[in-house]
């Protein structure tokens, strides 16, 4: 099966794709800002979506059987608020997400009420003045934080932790905030490590990939990959804390905010 | 039990290999005392390396990491590493032969299937894996790779490529795999990017645009690497597009040339294209070439002019649809071309993977490309000028007379495409496709998976609209039923058939000869079969119960010879068990 095809929300081809969508979309996204982004706007927001969403994506727009989460800020067809805009006002095509432009007059504000009741559910999908400066956090992560020595973005960097190159997709500012001052917060299992000794002493340690009953497959220090069936292994353990160490100590509160700035850079293009 | 210590050279997947040559004595053989035995094993542990003693029969072995960086190098010595299978068709001559000879003649009725891995997209899988130092790389359909334990089938990571919605393709959500250079790998995507990934991690490198897919272009096959280059094709000849063949800088990504397959009007072989009809006249690339490192040419069939049944419009031999070109691996500049069938009107893509082979013919060594097109006719030409040198039927054809001294049809009459439709052989699918033929240098024969089979052809008017087919008719087989596909060995020298091993009722399988003299291949209806090279004869088949439209491949880790194909979306992969092998007898058989 063509995998995310039932993806309500689709990616923004940047350029091209605005251009494809000639006049309608220039007429239904006057502006690339949101006009309508009041507490009250958020709750008429969230009044037409429980009437009008819910049924697919869920009461709390958190995925229900016809329609994705869409309470976690990264949406698979939109990284702009303008984007969110399109794709609940067109749908998306080949899929049951129908438009809900109906040409109807006072839909324009309905959708960008949607649109700020979305944002509102998880603060990633807007536009935020964050307190950091990203340059100095750029410097911190490639300098002091020494964060490429595990970090890739863009192909440049280490294997050892998530790539973090679309990092601002996928992590708020105050889930990235909670992943360095607290690591072992929330690891995902992909991320515990694992530390195996072979039945002729080799010993390996690293990121576990892949774990199954019979094997386990590792990339180590080194970053060199290994497979082990398990019972080739005199001992293994699992590790479920996180490989990187907390910057609690090691960067003061004003650079974390400043990594983050940078870190909220990087999303997709 | 001691062991020795591991060194840097145990990671070297040559010397791997070598030791995977040494001799190991079989369990339970050695009738002697107690204490001799003790100083045998320890002397036994001393030398004996790892790879020798499989797991699953029992003692450990010491564990060495997985995958190496893949130089060019090691690209361009290919066949010295058999463990490994680097590029899509083996090696750069595009043979798809393994140099392995555990498995052979006398055990290949032992093979057993030893792991399945089930792809998650269920459309038919086409691809081909690598495997490099113990990791197989598998791309799944549309545009995903998985990394797995080559021994053991189990995954260690899997990259999903975004896609858009409503893509414009011709032919299935397709992949057919990877290429390797460095730690990374490349791969084509259906949204017509080419796309740089690690190749520990999955992370994405680079990701550049080769075409736009809103109009059609899009791209399935494996990349080649050539030197510091990554080359690749484009698909879209059903939709107008203008074809090109492009190589990209495989640390940035950056486009290092590009060349047209239809020439622009500055050119004078443009003048192959009645008015305006070169700018929609298809001529893609959509499956890989091959590359011959001293005369530094690239080597890739050309697809069909477009639109594909209705010649009308675009009159002349549109040129370079339906060829071979011959591209300087640094510039892309053409050295020469031969085109197969000029002004094709049945949709005959020379999109054929152009087999290289140093053999003798005509009384003397030459360098030669040996072509199976899907006209229905073998061919073999000089490969370092383009020389026709024999040309012969090797399927079922009604459509041409002859070839002339040049390799030119002579077109039997009445054979175009009309309204009520004509009948002529080969069928649309052709006498063979994009599925790999193979050539053993042990042999001396290529194999071709044939296609006997005939269709009515009909033309149509047809309109370009970008984005939209633009075919200008069709083909219909009447009676598929009847028809059959075979493995044919043939002869390059004289073009001669060997011997032919029959299908029912069809066969869109590759074909891959080993140094065990054998020749694997499968069928649509979901047979995996081992042949004597020699002679055809069926040493072993099994059923997989779906259809087998991929290649087939071999490697080894830890001196086990393995066999790879996918069916349906599953990859499986078979060896002796594990009781049976001599890994003594793992050898380069060529």
């Amino acid at each position: 099966m063509f995998k995310r095809t039932k993806c309500f929300i689709v990616v923004v081809l940047p350029m091209t794709m605005a251009l494809l969508i000639t006049g309608l979309a220039t007429n239904l996204v006057a502006q690339d800002k949101n006009p309508w982004t009041s507490e009250i706007d958020v709750a008429r927001g969230q009044d037409m979506f429980e009437r009008h969403c819910a049924q697919c994506h869920g009461m709390e727009a958190a995925g229900g059987e016809f329609g994705p989460d869409l309470s976690t800020g990264q949406f698979r067809h939109a990284s702009t608020n303008a984007g969110l805009y399109r794709v609940i006002a067109e749908g998306v095509p080949n899929t049951e997400m129908i438009g809900w432009h109906r040409g109807r007059i006072g839909w324009t504000r309905s959708i960008w009420q949607l649109v700020s009741y979305l944002n509102s559910l998880n603060p990633r999908a807007g536009n935020l003045v964050l307190p950091g400066d990203s340059s100095i956090g750029k410097n911190l992560y490639q300098g002091k934080g020494d964060c490429t020595s595990c970090h890739m973005i863009k192909g440049q960097g280490g294997r050892l932790g998530p790539d973090l190159s679309i990092i601002a997709d996928q992590r708020s500012p105050d889930e990235m905030k909670s992943d360095l001052l607290d690591p072992d917060e929330h690891v995902s299992p992909r991320w515990w490590s694992m530390r195996v000794t072979h039945l002729d002493g080799t010993k390996v340690e690293g990121i576990r990939l892949n774990e199954d009953t019979y094997s386990v497959r590792i990339l180590d220090l080194d970053e060199q990959l290994w497979s082990f069936l398990k019972r080739d292994l005199r001992e293994s353990q699992r590790i479920e804390t996180s490989s990187m160490p907390s910057y609690r100590e090691t960067l003061t509160d004003k650079e974390v905010d400043d990594v983050i700035a940078y870190l909220y850079t990087l999303r997709r293009e | 039990m001691i062991w020795e210590q591991r060194t840097d050279a145990d990671d070297d997947p040559v010397v791997r290999h070598q030791r995977a040559l040494l001799p190991l004595k079989k369990k339970g053989k050695m009738m002697i005392t107690r204490y001799a035995l003790a100083i045998v094993l320890l002397f036994a542990a001393l030398t004996l390396d790892a790879q020798q003693s499989g797991s699953s029969s029992g003692t450990p072995t010491t564990p060495t990491p997985a995958f190496r960086p893949v130089t060019s190098e090691r690209l361009l010595n290919a066949d010295q590493e058999p463990q490994n299978w680097l590029m899509y068709s083996g090696n750069y001559k595009a043979q798809r032969f393994s140099g392995l000879d555990q498995v052979d003649k006398g055990n290949a009725h032992q093979l057993q299937m030893q792991w399945a891995y089930q792809l998650e997209a269920l459309d038919r899988s086409e691809s081909t894996p690598l495997v490099i130092d113990g990791v197989m790389y598998v791309t799944e359909a549309p545009s995903n790779v998985i990394a797995l334990d080559a021994k053991t089938g189990r995954p260690y990571w899997k990259y999903e490529h975004d896609l858009p919605e409503n893509l414009n393709f011709c032919c299935g959500r397709n992949n057919r795999g990877v290429a390797v250079l460095g730690d990374r790998l490349y791969m084509s995507t259906l949204d017509a990017h080419l796309v740089s990934l690690d190749a520990k991690t999955g992370n994405v490198i680079w990701d550049a645009d080769v075409g736009d897919e809103g109009t059609g272009h899009s791209k399935t096959a494996a990349p080649l690497i050539v030197g510091d280059k990554v080359v690749t094709g484009i698909a879209g000849g059903e939709y107008g597009i203008r074809g090109y063949l492009d190589a990209y800088d495989a640390q940035t990504g950056e486009r290092a040339w590009r060349f047209y397959t239809i020439p622009g009007p500055d050119h004078p072989d443009n003048r192959s294209w009645s008015g305006d009809s070169w700018r929609t006249g298809g001529s893609p690339t959509w499956i890989t070439g091959s590359y011959d490192p001293d005369l530094n040419l690239v080597y890739w069939g050309t697809g069909n002019p477009g639109p594909d049944w209705n010649g009308d419009v675009r009159l002349g031999d549109n040129l370079y649809s339906d060829s071979v070109l011959a591209l300087d691996g640094d510039t892309g500049e053409m050295q020469w071309y031969f085109q197969f069938t000029p002004h094709d009107i049945h949709d005959w893509d020379a999109t054929q993977i152009p087999i290289l082979a140093d053999a003798e013919f005509g009384g003397r060594e030459r360098k030669l490309m040996l072509f199976p097109n899907r006209n229905a006719f073998f061919y073999v030409l000089d490969r370092e000028d383009g020389e026709f040198l024999l040309g012969t039927p090797y399927a079922k054809q009604t459509w041409a007379e002859r070839l002339d001294e040049n390799g030119r049809p002579v077109r039997a009459p009445n054979t175009a495409p009309t309204i009520e439709g004509t009948l002529v052989a080969p069928a649309v699918i052709g006498g063979s496709n994009w599925w790999s033929p193979s050539y053993s240098p042990r042999t001396g024969l290529i194999y071709v998976m044939a296609y006997d089979a005939e269709a009515e052809y009909f033309i149509r008017e047809d309109e370009y609209v970008p984005g939209e087919h633009f075919v200008g008719g069709g083909g219909q087989q009447l009676e598929p039923e009847t028809y059959v596909s075979a493995v044919r060995a043939i002869e390059p020298q004289t073009g001669e058939r060997k011997w032919e091993y029959q299908v029912q009722t069809q066969s869109t399988s590759g074909l891959l000869s080993t140094a065990g003299d054998l020749v694997f291949g499968g069928t649509v209806n979901g047979f995996f079969f081992a042949l004597d090279a020699h002679t055809g004869e069926e040493l072993w088949h099994v059923s997989l119960g779906a259809k087998i439209h991929a290649g087939p491949m071999s490697y080894a880790v830890d001196g086990q010879q393995y066999i790879t194909i996918a069916a349906g979306n599953v990859v499986f992969t078979f060896s002796l068990e594990d009781d049976s092998v001599d890994r003594q007898a793992l050898g380069v058989g060529r």
